[in-house]
């Protein structure tokens, strides 16, 4: 019997988290028990940053991460957080589809195999006040916390503020931010109704998370384990993006019956932030260079 | 590598080896190390050294934890300036009236000191350097000082802020604002049942407490407290910046050191060695403190790859104790604990074994890290190793025993805090609930 | 001639580490403060954690050899002579090891993060394998130390982390304040 340990950064009962779980039991079960994974949710055995060099350097044999936490490393791992490319759950997997094959690559080189890739719901504005148009975001306490949220607060003029996530609700409650970017999922969690009262529904991006492998622990395994492994990574993949897309209604539904307006950006509010897109990713491709563009190619001609 | 021991061999495997490697006077850091190394190798065949060097890196790389050196800086700069005397003078006239008199300027003193201060030995020593000898002068009973002040230097621990709370905050992943929240109603209750066992002592022991000072006019009453103004200013200014917005909780920290240097400023204390000695030792201290974290980081890692804390939860989950029975026996553990070793090692030692079963238990880890820390004040004045004691010791030459007894009452206290507050948990949780409702 | 470098090591790394104090305080000031004028120190959170590291570990050998690493003392204290010297040259011994492997492996967990080109995950880009250098450094220096201490109990002399009692009951209590426990 062989037992491979899984770490990974969110709670029990987060989406993707319950999906795992669901992925290991299918693997215990099609391999007859012949390999187990242990799922150590909640960041118990790594924490978010740490889980893919843990499974590269064999730490631990199989993780979980937000990609997009490793752009500053290559520029492919943050193509599905360059805001405003791929705005739908359609998109999503339309862009996921282009940029798996570099991603892959990108991995292997590393000695990582991907197996899966489920999406967060989409990113939208959380405000204190009505956004109509761009200027409007003008002087806001804007939370930035990567590469592309600290260039929307640059392009629209508003005030970067640097606040970790967990003390993002303190933060909300005294005013240190009041606008930040996120998918409906963290504002329910943050109870975020409490101090801010717009959320623009802008789908922004879909951020990802990669289910991957070590590669020489997945090599170590028999074939017909192998494709047990493989066909349940398939399944995961799916049943992830249906449950995430059902999530996001359930969320955003509960932001509304907490009293906060949840909208679409205003016709105007969208051609805005179309353009600081446009801007966005071609500062993206610039970065990702022939690679990215023949993704975006790849993307754009699905 | 060996793979097959069961959990409960492997268990008393890891603990005999704890306790063997710490009883033998290795740091406790390494200590800790050791048995992480030792839990991995019987149950794991990744590569230890590297879980290791990752563990302790991403776990000291910490944004939150880097309140911790600044909350112990501020004490340190405070207790080189002359706050004690400024609090014992402005706080004796006005106690005057109170059955037990001038002792409960221990209690209130502490009970201030506290606010800005989040050590405990330091309370203890601040306020004791001038309180002792002043109430040995007037003719205190010097048993009921010393363990007034035994008892109320603990104080530092309990009213935010706190290291050790820091520490637990960070171990158990809860939010540090609001343990220190936590932390401020039952130190309110303790003060209370400090005073008031003085109050009785005084009542039934009347021959042992001197006469009054003589009165003293009121506008002279009203000047001497009016030096306390600036230490009043400076928990107002740390509570400030977080309220309306300046500062996050970890930031505040920040805000306590430029309050504490402006007041050495004042007070003409700063100078250039001041301010050097006050950067080495803050520096020190987080090196020991930060080092014990790495290794019970580490530990922690090593432990859910045995498996070990998931295990026990479920045992405990299985055996159907009542909540209470539980925090008995928890109870029971960290009184014998904190005879023998300091509150932050107490802290770590257990967090990873300890967290799980509360949790499951369904205790709130913030009611749990205020229980926690009413055990570490208990850990300070419990006899061999209570660094009250030892600070006392050295201010009165008295023995260790004889201050362990003068604090005695006080431990009792400390014991019926906890029963309070696991009897009205919301003694504990209204503030952190009225800042973070869910 | 070698004393006077190891200790000056010891101090400097331990000044060093007072100076990542002064860091951590100065940016996180500066984050609070900024915020009011509009200014933002991008990724401050990052730097503010990286200082914490580089403070936490320089100063490591410093602390060790002002005695003021804890340990539990109940036994040893009751120990003398002879038997108290082995005891202090099983610890170091044991300590030394410990320490060597783990600064072996921060050297290589820096080493791969320079390999692999690891950087950090914030809005300013830094490959980690600078702000690793700290905690390699730190714990190497902490080794010195510790096989310093193991070669001075060895030619049985007196540990340098075993302090002389205090003279005055002040130094105690500052002592106790400001290194043995809260
Ligand atoms: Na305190
Ligand atoms: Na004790």
């Amino acid at each position: 019997q062989t037992k491979w340990n899984l770490p990974t950064a969110y709670p029990m009962d987060n989406l993707h988290t319950e999906n795992i779980v669901q992925f290991a039991k299918d693997v215990e079960q099609a391999t007859g028990g012949k390999l187990a994974i242990t799922v150590h949710a909640n960041a118990t055995l790594f924490k978010a940053t740490d889980i893919k060099r843990a499974v590269q350097t064999g730490q631990a044999q199989i993780g979980e991460v937000l990609l997009s936490i490793h752009e500053n490393e290559d520029p492919i791992f943050g193509v599905d957080v360059v805001p405003f490319l791929a705005t739908s759950f359609q998109d999503s997997k339309k862009l996921w589809d282009a940029s798996r094959p570099a991603v892959e690559k990108k991995l292997a080189s590393q000695g990582l195999m991907a197996l899966y890739a489920v999406p967060w719901p989409p990113q939208g504005i959380y405000a204190k006040k009505d956004l109509n148009t761009v200027e409007d975001m003008k002087g806001l306490k804007w939370r930035s916390y990567n590469v592309g949220t600290a260039r929307i607060g640059e392009l629209v003029g508003a005030q970067s503020v640097t606040i970790q996530a967990a003390e993002l609700p303190q933060a909300l409650a005294t005013g240190v931010v009041n606008s930040f970017m996120s998918s409906g999922a963290t504002g329910y969690d943050s109870k975020v109704w409490e101090s801010l009262d717009h959320f623009y529904d802008t789908q922004a991006w879909l951020p990802k998370n990669v289910v991957f492998v070590n590669k020489a622990a997945f090599e170590a395994l028999d074939k017909p384990t192998q494709d047990a492994v493989l066909k349940a990574a398939a399944a995961a993949q799916e049943r992830g993006w249906k449950l995430s897309e059902e999530k996001t209604k359930w969320y955003l539904d509960q932001l509304a019956a907490k009293g906060m307006k949840v909208q679409a950006p205003s016709p105007a509010l969208a051609e805005g932030f179309k353009k600081i897109g446009e801007q966005l990713t071609s500062d993206w491709v610039k970065k990702a260079g022939e690679n990215g563009q023949a993704v975006i190619d790849a993307y754009k001609k699905m | 590598m060996f793979g097959a021991i069961p959990l409960p061999e492997l268990s008393m495997i890891l603990l005999g080896f704890l306790v063997i490697v710490l009883a033998s006077g290795v740091w406790i850091a390494v200590g800790l190390g050791l048995v992480g190394l030792l839990a991995m190798i019987l149950s794991t065949n990744v590569p230890i050294g590297q879980v290791l060097a990752t563990t302790v890196w991403s776990s000291s790389a910490s944004w939150t934890l880097a309140a911790l050196p600044l909350f112990i800086w501020m004490g340190e700069i405070l207790f080189r300036t002359r706050l004690s005397e400024q609090m014992f003078r402005g706080l004796s006239p006005w106690l005057q009236w109170l059955p037990g008199r001038l002792i409960h300027t221990n209690i209130i003193g502490c009970g201030i000191f506290a606010a800005v201060s989040g050590s405990s030995a330091a309370t203890c020593a601040t306020i004791g350097k001038i309180a002792l000898p002043e109430l040995k002068k007037r003719g205190y009973d010097e048993r009921v000082s010393l363990g007034t002040l035994a008892g109320s230097g603990t104080l530092g621990l309990l009213i935010p802020p706190s290291i050790p709370m820091v520490v637990y905050a960070v171990t158990a992943n809860v939010s540090v604002l609001q343990v220190f929240l936590g932390g401020f109603l039952p130190g309110l209750l303790v003060m209370a049942l400090y005073m008031g066992y003085v109050i009785i002592w005084a009542w039934l022991n009347p021959d042992k407490q001197p006469e009054r000072d003589p009165p003293m006019p009121f506008g002279e009453k009203l000047r001497q407290s009016a030096k306390l103004l600036p230490c009043l200013l400076l928990i107002v200014v740390v509570f400030l910046s977080l309220i309306l917005g300046f500062a996050t909780a970890t930031e505040c920290a920040a805000w306590g050191v430029t309050g504490a240097l402006a007041l050495a400023w004042w007070s003409g204390t700063l100078n250039r060695q001041v301010f050097l000695d006050s950067v080495m030792s803050a520096t020190r201290l987080t090196c020991m403190i930060m080092l014990i974290l790495a290794g019970a980081a580490f530990t922690t890692a090593a432990m859910a790859f045995t498996g070990i804390p998931a295990a026990l939860a479920e045992w405990v989950k299985g055996q159907q104790l009542s909540p209470h029975m539980l925090v008995l026996a928890l109870t029971c553990m960290y009184i014998i604990l904190g005879c023998l070793i300091d509150g932050i090692s107490m802290i770590v030692l257990t967090a990873v074994i300890v967290l799980p079963m509360v949790k499951q238990a369904g205790f709130d880890l913030v009611w749990f890290g205020v229980y926690l820390i009413i055990h570490v004040e208990m850990a300070q004045i419990t006899p061999p190793v209570g660094f009250n004691l030892f600070v006392l010791q050295n201010m009165s030459g008295k023995d260790t025993m004889t201050i362990a007894k003068a604090a005695l009452p006080f431990f009792l206290l400390l014991n019926v805090a906890v029963l309070i507050i696991t009897t009205f948990p919301q003694i504990v949780l209204v503030l952190p609930k009225l800042a973070f409702p869910d | 001639m070698i004393r006077r470098f190891l200790d000056a090591l010891y101090l400097g790394a331990g000044i060093l580490a007072g100076l990542f104090l002064v860091a951590i305080f100065l940016l996180m000031m500066g984050l609070s403060v900024g915020r009011e004028f509009g200014l933002n120190i991008p990724a401050g959170d990052d730097f503010t954690a990286w200082s914490l590291v580089a403070m936490a570990f320089l100063g490591l050998a410093h602390t060790f050899k002002r005695g003021e690493m804890i340990r539990v003392g109940l036994l040893l204290e009751r120990l003398h002579g002879r038997k108290k010297q082995i005891a202090e040259i099983v610890s170091l011994t044991v300590a030394a090891a410990f320490i060597g492997y783990f600064a072996w492996q921060a050297w290589t967990l820096a080493f791969d993060s320079w390999r692999f080109g690891d950087m950090s995950q914030g809005v300013v880009v830094v490959p980690l394998w600078i702000p690793q250098a700290g905690y390699v450094l730190g714990l190497a220096v902490l080794f010195i130390a510790v096989l310093d201490e193991l070669v001075v109990v060895l030619q049985g002399r007196r540990p340098t982390y075993e302090q002389e009692p205090p003279a005055t009951p002040d130094e105690l209590v500052e002592r106790i304040a400001s290194g043995g426990g809260v």
